[in-house]
């Protein structure tokens, strides 16, 4: 279990094109994560691969197994000399060379000895994934895990399919780097210092030159003031309101001599602008409900950073906020004169870092509610958290057991796969389960030797027959998906591993990261259709 | 090896895949991905050609280099560390441009399958040509962070590479990076011109003093400015001799350079009233009198804080010691050549992109954006790579098992879609009939002005840059022949500097071009026009009806046409982007 030395090169340089996916803070949340890695199998280390090269802290794997020649045939990180060797061992080796910066530990011990040995062993990592687990060991790791709210990735690659579970309790993101996001201007309901701002210009003394680069953000708020003073205070609503204040913003342009209109860039900015900018500030649904969650309104001395931040936001909401969530306190760019763009952009930082400074001091009287030190939360962390508070997501997925468990399983979400059209990725799921009932039966996989295929059909569809009929359902699995399952006879496809590596690992970074919304909770990809579905089991 | 595989891959499967022959264009981030996969997807033949060296930033993903391979040959280290760990495979590495002559139709034809692994459009066009005139299947791909899609390409059967129009590179008119630049990125582009102008390759589409033939400008005011010409020329000497030359003789002095840059330049400049009239005006700087330093922005890292003028300005300084001193390495006629791991080269970009934006009152930009900015970094990661390779495979294992009509384009979204998708297969569009690539009598209209637009620009712009073409011959379908490019060395270089209409070349004039390395003749048809809109020098239009007037246009999009990519779907597809290449074409791997 040596440590390996860093590499010394500058880890901006190597690692600057993925800065610029998750920036600097998640790098360092990376570069803190431990991870943990149940059975190094190609599945396995292809996931570790990726997750090592963009420099996790450091990995441990866990594996009883000795090396096979089988093994050797589809993992790039064993050799042919390591046949009988320890794989955990191994893959450590040889997955460790792969960043001098990454720290490789292993343990060479089955998960079902180390979980009755040590079940405390598991609560030290960031996150768990583990390969090719029999369900009794896997619902067992599952509960440890999940009472101790650890990350756990379940991931399995079965001849041209390929599965991931995510099995967490809570897992909440500030981060999660939406889409689309529309601006927040706040045209509807101006705050005073954009209110001052624009109130202090004259469009009608202006010279021809500021006329044509008056921000068309200052335009807009202008004609909209105009509009609402006909309009019962409301800004236009529909389709038709916002194409007659078009209408008026472009009887705002100037006219020369002859009559003319000028060209002025930036009311046609103003008037594209109308559909996206002029949008009714509200609390986003997802926001909503996390003020609305337990955790947020039952702050104690267990709470996360994520609810006392929630909390603080919430608070901020119904006080200082009249209603609203923090300022972004960002503008897009447009047609100005530099020096009332910056003024415009202060306008909008200014209001931010007053909405910022709010939030910190109910941040902090929060903390010291709870006996905790201001610094526990850092600025950044708030000022993050605020330029973010429309984006904040939270995922809950529902735990192993409750997807294994006779009256918990979700039924109808099973049922509709079942009997949708042909081609359904989820039958795979399906058929994954039967195999390993199979398993339990004959204490071998399907198909396992190319002699077995046709006499394990009618047996793996006896199989499948009795979990249907466990979990309530009366259809049945079409016999050449049953056939192709048996064909697949549990090998492992070195393309399907590579495709679930880059799948899987991307999960974990997301979760490590805190960034992105990871996928809940179950997601099976076909490699022969190139198609793959995401489920809540 | 590779021995679970049977049972999968079935019977013959097995055998082509053992026995057939790959060819992998480029070893970056999806080319190692791709090679693991075929070794232990039981591929025993494969060949992997790249022109590049590793760099450090290639290591968060190109698993097969370290930190000890770095500048050393690519394809040669990816062979290399393959064969560590599975030696019994046989694997050729070509450290060389795939648009190299060696590499002609023959070479191609020796393989099965070719999977391209590239980050560039030229090397796709030319990989695309290749393999449609050796009629040898090509598995497509690219990545861009999260993003990537994977094709097929078989002559014949499907959409070949060029089939449809992609969105043309990002440039910029000269007029607007030399004398009006208006957005960070034409600040960052005059840097970089700047850059090769003092230390690197003389290219006079770069030149970066104020042009007096911007089509803005009357007549009058250019004339006026040409006169004050001379007043400029007693400061620094604008066009007298090159910036080159005048930089060298001051001994690349940091002062001189700033102020006839940023103070004597920027003068001239304003001189072109006409320019102003709408626009705020550029204000001068002097090296001496800058802006005193205000934001106490400090504790940030110097990659990601915003430097303030008088920083610039020094770090302007410091960066001219250091590369005239690099320069000095290079010996006599020497240059550089800008990289954006340089630090140095960043450096001086960096600086001088944010001093030109503050004149111009542009917002200026971090260092860590700028880089990005000027070395269009895309952002790259090992999974999307880990991905988009096990899904090239999966296409190339189909080719092989005799499936190429199940073959997909499949695009890979950031996050599942609204219908819970994270891939996204489209069936495969067969040709289109008007490709000037691929169709069987490739026919394409060339809009120019045949007075003002020389043959050496048909040869470099047209025809390679826009059309791709390697080495043209372009013969006049005169009836005589008369031959205007050849692609033998000597042959027609004195035609460079002559007009088309020097040759008889006007509206309707057929041209005869061939790439024998491509095996691909075109036939171009010349449009003359007095002026093109936005400044262009020319325009390529592969279907005439294209020609057609906007509002026309306008009527037929609204019409029953589809877009491509709306319509080939299975049932299921949203295209995440409107052009499918779209992605493809920013890919850097």
């Amino acid at each position: 279990m040596a440590e390996t030395k860093g590499s010394g090169l500058d880890k901006n340089n190597k690692y600057d094109r993925q800065l610029r996916l998750w920036g600097d803070h998640g790098q360092s949340a990376l570069e803190a994560a431990r991870v943990c890695l149940i059975n190094a199998t190609a599945t396995g280390t292809e996931i570790l691969k990726n997750v090592i090269l963009p420099g996790i802290g450091s990995f441990t794997i866990v594996d009883g197994h000795k090396v096979r020649g089988e093994d050797v045939g589809n993992n790039f990180f064993l050799l042919a000399d390591s046949i009988g060797k320890s794989r955990a061992q191994v893959a450590t080796e040889l997955l460790g060379e792969l960043n001098d910066d990454v720290t490789g530990n292993f343990v060479e011990e089955s998960v079902e000895t180390l979980l009755e040995s040590n079940p405390d062993y598991f609560s030290t990592f960031s996150v768990v994934v583990a390969i090719n687990l029999h369900e009794k060991a896997l619902l067992q790791l599952g509960g440890v895990l999940w009472e101790k709210n650890i990350p756990l990735l379940v991931c399995r690659c079965y001849g041209f399919i390929g599965y991931l579970r995510l099995a967490v309790r809570e897992h909440t993101i500030v981060e999660s780097h939406p889409d689309s996001a529309l601006e927040d201007l706040r045209l509807d309901r101006p705050f005073p210092g954009l209110q001052t701002f624009c109130d202090s210009l004259n469009m009608e003394t202006m010279t021809k030159k500021e006329h044509g680069h008056t921000p068309w953000l200052v335009l807009l708020y202008k004609y909209v003031q105009e509009w609402k003073k006909t309009h019962d205070g409301q800004i236009p609503k529909n389709y038709k309101e916002k194409n007659m204040l078009k209408e008026m913003i472009r009887k705002g342009i100037r006219q020369n001599e002859e009559g003319v209109p000028e060209l002025e860039e930036n009311f046609d900015e103003a008037v594209t602008h109308v559909n996206s900018a002029l949008v009714t500030t509200r609390i986003p649904s997802e926001v909503q409900a996390l003020f609305d969650d337990p955790c947020c309104t039952n702050i104690n001395s267990e709470s996360k950073t994520f609810w006392i931040l929630c909390r603080a936001l919430h608070d901020f909401v119904h006080n200082e906020g009249n209603g609203d969530l923090p300022l972004r306190g960002t503008i897009p760019d447009m047609t100005s004169d530099s020096e009332r763009y910056i003024q415009l952009q202060n306008v909008y930082r200014e209001q931010a870092a007053t909405d910022m400074t709010a939030i910190r001091n109910r941040v902090h009287a929060l903390l010291q509610s709870l006996g905790r030190p201001c610094g526990a939360v850092s600025d950044n962390e708030i000022k993050t958290f605020c330029r973010n508070a429309a984006f904040l997501r939270l995922v809950r997925c529902r735990s192993l057991a409750e997807e294994y468990g006779t009256n918990t399983v979700n039924k109808d979400e099973l049922n509709m796969h079942l009997e949708s059209e042909e081609g359904d990725d989820l039958l795979f799921y399906i058929l994954l389960r039967g195999v390993d009932r199979f398993y339990d039966e004959y204490n071998r996989y399907p198909g396992r030797d190319n002699s077995d295929v046709e006499p394990d059909i009618p047996k793996l569809k006896t199989c499948l027959t009795k979990l249907l009929h466990d979990w309530g359902l009366s259809g049945t699995v079409k016999e050449d998906y049953i056939h192709e399952m048996c064909r697949y006879g549990a090998s492992e496809v070195h393309s399907i591993a590579s495709y679930m590596g880059g799948v899987v690992a991307q999960e974990v970074i997301k979760i490590l990261t805190t960034q992105f919304v990871p996928i809940n909770n179950t997601y099976v990809y076909n490699g022969f259709l190139q198609t793959s579905t995401t489920v809540q089991l | 090896m590779a021995a679970t595989l049977k049972g999968v891959l079935q019977g013959s499967l097995a055998d082509n895949v053992k026995n057939s022959k790959i060819l992998v264009v480029g070893a970056g981030g999806i080319g190692c991905e791709v090679l693991k996969d075929l070794v232990l997807t039981g591929f025993k033949t494969i060949e992997v050609i790249d022109l590049d060296t590793i760099d450090v930033s290639n290591l968060n993903r190109q698993f097969l280099f370290r930190k000890e391979h770095v500048k050393k040959s690519k394809s040669q280290v990816a062979r290399e560390s393959v064969l560590k760990f599975n030696p019994d495979v046989d694997i050729k590495a070509y450290h060389d441009s795939v648009m190299s002559p060696d590499y002609d139709v023959n070479f191609f034809k020796q393989f099965t399958l070719v999977l391209n692994a590239l980050d560039n459009r030229a090397a796709r066009n030319h990989v695309n040509r290749m393999c449609l005139a050796a009629d040898i299947p090509l598995v497509e791909s690219g990545t861009a962070g999260y993003l990537g899609q994977v094709t097929v390409i078989k002559k014949g059967l499907t959409e070949c590479y060029e089939c449809q129009p992609k969105p043309p590179q990002k440039t910029f008119p000269g007029c607007t990076i030399r004398n009006t630049p208006s957005e960070p990125i034409h600040c960052v582009v005059w840097a970089k011109h700047l850059f090769n102008q003092l230390f690197g390759e003389d290219d006079p589409d770069q030149d970066v003093s104020p042009d007096t033939e911007d089509p803005e400008l009357t007549a009058e005011a250019g004339q006026s400015a040409l006169q004050s010409e001379a007043k400029t020329d007693e400061i620094g000497g604008i066009e007298r001799k090159s910036t080159r030359v005048w930089a060298m003789n001051t001994g690349y002095d940091p002062e001189k350079l700033f102020n006839k840059l940023f103070r004597d330049d920027i003068k001239y400049l304003l001189s072109m009233e006409t320019l102003w009239k709408k626009r705020r005006p550029p204000q001068p700087l002097n090296m001496t009198q800058l802006p005193s330093d205000t934001d106490g922005n400090s504790s940030a890292i110097r990659d990601q804080r915003q430097w303030s003028v008088k920083e610039c300005a020094n770090v302007f300084s410091d960066c001219l010691g250091q590369l005239k001193k690099e320069l000095a390495t290079q010996g006599d006629g020497g240059m550089l050549v800008w990289d954006k791991d340089d630090e140095t080269a960043l450096d001086f970009v960096a600086s001088v992109a944010n001093i030109r934006a503050h004149i111009f009152g542009i917002a200026m930009k971090t260092r860590f954006d700028i880089k990005s900015m000027a070395g269009n970094i895309i952002p790259a990661i090992a999974t999307t790579n880990a991905i988009i390779a096990g899904l090239i495979i999966m296409e190339a294992i189909k080719i092989l098992s005799g499936k190429i009509k199940s073959c997909k384009t499949v695009y890979l979204n950031r996050v599942p879609n609204d219908r819970n998708r994270l891939l996204v297969p489209c069936t495969l569009d067969p040709p289109n009939p008007k490709c000037y690539v691929c169709a069987p009598k490739p026919e394409v209209t060339v809009v120019v002005n045949c007075t003002r637009f020389k043959v050496g620009a048909l040869q470099d712009k047209v025809l390679k840059s826009y059309l791709g073409m390697v080495a043209p011959d372009v013969e006049i379908d005169d009836g005589k022949g008369t031959i205007i490019i050849s692609s033998e060395e000597g042959e027609t270089e004195e035609n460079n500097d002559k007009f088309l209409s020097d040759f008889g070349i006007r509206n309707g004039t057929r041209l005869k071009c061939d790439d024998f390395l491509q095996v691909y003749s075109l036939v171009v048809t010349i449009a003359h026009v007095e002026k093109l809109e936005e400044e262009k020098e020319f325009e390529v239009v592969g279907d005439l009806s294209e020609l057609q007037p906007q509002e026309e246009q306008q009527q037929a999009a609204n019409g029953s046409k589809p877009h491509n990519g709306g319509d080939k779907a299975d049932g299921q597809c949203t295209v995440p982007c409107l052009n499918p290449w779209a992605v493809l074409t920013l890919s850097d791997l």
